[in-house]
């Protein structure tokens, strides 16, 4: 069953179409991917579903609500939850209240009872940011401010945040952007993780191994339309995404990096240890 | 119909001073980004001068001498002849103090702060605003003066055929308004510094490639908008009457309604809207006394106009409206997590409750406890600033509004009819009993601060600061000075009955007429602690991580499920609570209320010293509150230098207090004391006799450097210290620089404790105790 579906999506801005006609589904349980060169419209397709730009015209539907003029939060409410591809963490939480306010659903009289009683968070709340960020090895970081981190550190607390908010379906815009290589493949392996716990995944990522890799369906935009879809293996050997997109040479170059990561991930995944696999291996 | 025409160009006389102001506005935001709130000062301070040297010979320098002593002096006054001089030369002078003014404004305010937060610098203007205001009313006193107009004091009869006369002062104003308008126009429009200040507008990395340098540009344009502000108030002010400090100044709010609908961009758009404004105001007046018109407008009509303006223009354009890009967007300070919130409760209470008992009939000692009373309500009105600013980041600059809008409730709710000495006028009302008032008062604010809280769902930063000082302008007319709405006659304060509980008398007055009950002292301080337990339990819950998050970052917010919308005007509705409850208490210490107290000035004024003592934490509200005016420190101040006047100053201290600490040190003073303060509690806490040796022996010198600084400076205050207090004060003030300066080398800035486990001090001081004086 499908719990994201666009009809026709269309997005402009002024006379551009930044999404022309898009029809895209995303299937419960599944982790579908979206790539596309700079400028595709990734990010736009992100912010229509999501209520930060205006769709011009068509549909989107997710779990059985139609989307139109819904704002932002309560899209969120109904378990629509996005990262961002610049940090926007809030600055003044802490990593562990960062993750709160996402987990927190608030009723009207919240506020009463916050003025009013000492401190206190619901064994529930806690418990779910506790497990985002123990499935995303955020434990040891849980108490310090974003501006103490490194950027790989503030990327996976960006997720950790979508995470913690219970999604059901997560949409991940460039979560891979500026990590380096083992940084990505942890990244790549807690993604599999989260789908085994019920979230759909949607997946945004300029990094083609990331991709390839760990996606079980992926669509290709470029300038505003989709030019293909279908199974890592199908886009691999697509000749519409290696020509429109993926360049001859670079295609070939990025797929075989996608299967040597591919390779490098089941050995890391095989070998048990929690150690980071080694970087001396060539990313393209 | 020619009466209407005839009001609206009557009106114009006033409207082209909000014209020129409002190209100065423009002028000022095209050339380093800041809307300048200082504006209406910069032409109060001008046209002040002007009159002062034709007046009485005298050129009054922007400044003060803090501590006026027999041998050492700071120049203020420059004697120019026994006479006044002649015009021309006072024009010139004037023109001059403009540029002066300008440069100072640009090189040591708003240069320092070009890449601070959008607060920072209204927070910058506010401070010059407040600063130019205090000193102004310090040279030249604070009553009005009607300077003589340079303009044409003729009369046209029949005007256009109107029927009426026409002063041709009016006339030359609106002319020369309109001329001065095209001229700056033609500036900008068609000179290479036009062209270069504009190209620096829209990108300032771009002109700066080009060779230009925005800073120089931007210097330029302050000195045009100071000198513009002063030339008009010079040959448009004495058209408007008697000319005060703070009237003056607030010309300013009219000025930004004109500017902004000329988009802070066009200067030509904003003399006709300046002209606009002027012309609507007139007619309004004309209209209030006829039949139709609402009663309860009558009073306020004029002064709803800009505020209407301003919120329409604002709300309309939405987030549209172009904001310069800073060259560095920073952020507001951290809001820490409150930690041992009951230790300091316990503490403090019984420090407080000891000075109330000890300072009950204390003779001269006694004003203390109204200062601990001036002080924690002043506390609570900037916890509601705290609320507002410091945790959603929204600026309002009516929160004294608030305050006053449930004192005047509850003091209605009180009222039963009858008189009393404070209030001769028979004031009907249900003459209820004191909670249910007050609870009537504050919920009467809660609803006022979430209407005025709706512009922030579409509006947000500075453009929010000049709503709120808009509508803070409106309500003092619409409301507190209204007869029909409050019954009482011109400036009589509305009698607020004293509370009681459990047959305890809570009145502020003593039986000697001194306001040294410690009953009242200590209810005070019950209320204090509970609004500090509200914004704590806040900031420690849900509610206060969303609120920070929509501060940090709105869209992010959005993403995670938070409806902005709704916290924004929970925020504004939670505010105004607290604010009520400062208002409520403001009423139950004074034993009336009148219009004068809520003032936007007043706001203007608490809001310098709650950002002075740290916006966005509950230590700031309090240290903040010790700062206020009439408050604990200009007290005890005030004690120890004697006659000195410290009152006369806080105004001018606030205000160069909000400039220092927007350019030094955005966080406030209680954030940069605490470490200090928590490296002496547990330094106290763990000290053996050895250690206290130790630290004696180390300390002891300073001290005593300290001791002997203070005795040898006493006898050229001869006249204000006391001999004993100054070598004392000497003695710890060089304790305390010491720990500051140790502090600075240990770490540069302090660490912001945050989170349920304090971070330790520094390292650098870890074995030296830092003492505290």
């Amino acid at each position: 069953m499908a719990l994201l579906k666009t009809y026709d999506m269309t997005v402009r801005y002024g006379g551009l179409a930044a999404n022309a006609d898009v029809n895209l589904e995303v299937p419960e349980g599944k982790l579908v991917g979206l790539i596309g060169p700079n400028g595709a419209g990734k990010t736009t397709f992100i912010d229509a579903i999501t209520g930060f730009t205006n769709v011009s015209s068509g549909r989107v539907e997710f779990d059985g609500h139609d989307l139109e003029g819904m704002t932002p939060d309560r899209r969120a409410h109904l378990g629509l939850v996005r990262t961002f591809q610049s940090l926007e963490l809030f600055e003044d939480l802490t990593v562990r209240e960062n993750l709160l306010v996402a987990a927190e659903k608030p009723t009207w009289w919240s506020f009463i009872v916050d003025l009013l009683r000492p401190p206190k968070t619901s064994a529930e709340h806690e418990a779910r940011v506790a497990g985002a960020l123990s499935v995303l090895g955020l434990d040891d970081i849980a108490d310090r401010l974003p501006m103490d981190l490194s950027h790989g550190q503030r990327k996976l607390v960006g997720v950790a945040r979508a995470l913690a908010a219970k999604p059901k379906l997560l949409l991940l815009d460039e979560p891979a952007a500026g990590l380096d290589t083992t940084e990505s493949q942890l990244l790549g392996q807690h993604l599999r993780t989260f789908l085994e716990t019920g979230t759909t995944i949607f997946l945004i990522d300029h990094d083609m191994g990331l991709v390839l890799n760990v996606c079980d369906y992926i669509y290709v935009l470029d300038f505003g339309k989709i030019i293909a879809e279908g199974t890592p293996a199908q886009i691999r050997k697509d000749p519409a995404v290696i020509g429109a997109y993926l360049g001859q040479s670079a295609g070939e170059a990025q797929a075989k990096a996608g299967e040597a990561l591919a390779a490098r991930t089941a050995a890391a995944a095989s070998d048990a240890s929690e150690q980071a696999p080694d970087q001396g291996g060539d990313h393209v | 119909m020619s009466d209407i025409i005839f009001f609206l160009l009557a009106g114009m006389g006033l409207g082209s001073l909000y014209a020129m102001l409002g190209a100065g506005l423009v002028i000022v935001y095209r050339g380093s980004g800041v809307i300048n709130f200082a504006q209406g000062a910069f032409a109060m301070y001008g046209v002040f001068t002007f009159d002062e040297a034709r007046r009485n010979g005298y050129l009054r320098l922007p400044w003060f001498d803090f501590l006026p002593t027999y041998s050492l002096n700071v120049p203020v006054d420059i004697k120019l002849g026994d006479e006044g001089v002649s015009s021309p030369v006072a024009f010139v002078l004037a023109v001059a103090m403009a540029v002066m003014i300008g440069l100072m404004a640009h090189f040591l305010v708003f240069r320092p702060l070009r890449s601070a937060a959008p607060l920072g610098k209204v927070i910058g203007s506010l401070g010059v605003m407040l600063y130019l205001q205090g000193v102004a009313q310090n040279n030249f006193g604070g009553t009005g003066r009607q300077p003589e107009a340079i303009t044409p004091d003729g009369v046209f009869d029949n005007f256009l055929g109107l029927g009426k006369a026409y002063p041709q002062g009016t006339f030359s104003a609106i002319v020369f308004a309109i001329v001065m308008g095209l001229v700056l126009w033609g500036v900008f429009q068609f000179t290479r510094f036009g062209l270069a200040t504009r190209a620096a507008s829209s990108n300032e990395k771009g002109a700066v490639l080009l060779g230009y340098s925005p800073q120089l540009l931007a210097a330029l344009n302050w000195v045009i908008a100071s000198v513009l502000a002063t030339v008009a108030a010079i040959v448009l002010g004495p058209t408007g009457g008697s000319l005060t400090p703070v009237g003056l100044s607030a010309l300013v709010v009219a000025s930004l309604g004109a500017a902004l609908i000329g988009r802070l961009q066009s200067i030509l758009i904003t003399v006709a809207g300046g002209l606009s404004i002027g012309a609507v105001q007139s007619l309004l007046v004309f209209w209030s006394s006829d039949d139709w018109f609402p009663n309860f407008l009558r009073s306020g009509a004029r002064d709803v106009v800009p505020f209407v303006v301003i919120g329409v223009v604002l709300f309309l354009r939405g987030k549209k409206l172009p904001l310069r890009g800073t060259v560095e967007e920073k952020r507001l300070p951290l809001a820490p997590y409150p930690v041992r919130i009951k230790q300091h409760m316990v503490i403090w209470s019984a420090v407080v409750i000891v000075a109330a008992i000890l300072f009950e009939g204390a003779g001269a000692r006694s004003v203390f406890s109204l200062a601990l009373v001036t002080s924690m309500i002043a506390s609570i009105l900037m916890l509601s600033m705290v609320v507002i600013t410091g945790y959603v980041g929204q600026i309002s600059l009516a929160q004294l509004s608030f305050a006053g809008v449930s004192a005047f409730v509850m003091a209605r709710m009180m009222a039963d009819g009858s008189t009393t000495i404070s209030n001769p006028f028979p004031v009907s009302g249900p003459g209820l009993p004191w909670p249910i008032a007050a609870l009537i008062g504050v919920i009467t604010a809660i609803v006022v601060g979430i209407i005025v809280g709706l512009p922030a769902v579409r509006i947000r930063g500075v453009q929010l600061a000049v709503v709120t000082v808009a509508f803070a302008i409106s309500l003092q007319s619409l409301y507190f000075e209204n007869q029909s709405l409050t019954q009482l006659s011109a400036g009589a304060p509305a009698s607020v009955k004293p509370a009681s509980i459990f047959g305890i008398d809570l009145k502020s007055i003593g039986d000697k007429g001194l306001k040294d009950r410690p009953e009242f002292v200590i209810f005070v301080l019950v209320v204090l602690l509970g609004c500090i337990a509200l914004v704590a339990n806040l900031r420690r819950n849900g509610t206060g991580r969303r609120f920070l998050a929509v501060r940090a970052n709105e869209r992010a917010a959005a993403a995670a499920g938070i409806n902005v919308s709704r916290q924004k005007l929970l925020a504004f509705g939670i505010a105004a609570g607290i604010a009520g409850v400062g208002g409520v208490m403001l009423g139950f210490n004074q034993g009336d209320v009148s219009s004068a107290g809520f003032v936007y000035q007043a706001s203007l004024a608490y809001l310098a010293f709650a950002y002075l003592g740290g916006i966005t934490s509950i230590n700031g509200a309090v240290v903040g509150g010790l700062l206020a005016p009439a408050g604990f420190i200009t007290v005890l101040s005030g004690y120890f230098l004697r006659d000195a006047n410290i009152q006369d100053y806080t105004t001018i201290i606030g205000g160069m207090g909000m400039v220092v600490t927007a350019i030094q040190n955005p966080n406030g003073i209680a954030p940069t004391l605490q470490p200090l303060f928590q490296h002496l509690g547990r330094w106290l806490r763990t000290a053996r006799g050895a250690e206290w040796g130790a630290a004696i022996k180390r300390l002891g010198p300073v001290f005593v450097l300290g001791v002997v600084i203070g005795y040898l400076i006493w006898p050229l205050r001869v006249d204000t210290y006391s001999k004993f207090w100054m070598p004392l004060y000497g003695g710890f003030l060089a304790l305390f620089i010491r720990g500051i300066y140790k502090q600075a080398r240990a770490g540069g800035h302090a660490p912001v404790p945050h989170g349920n486990t304090p971070t330790p001090v520094s390292a650098g001081a870890a074995p030296t105790p830092v003492e505290v004086g």
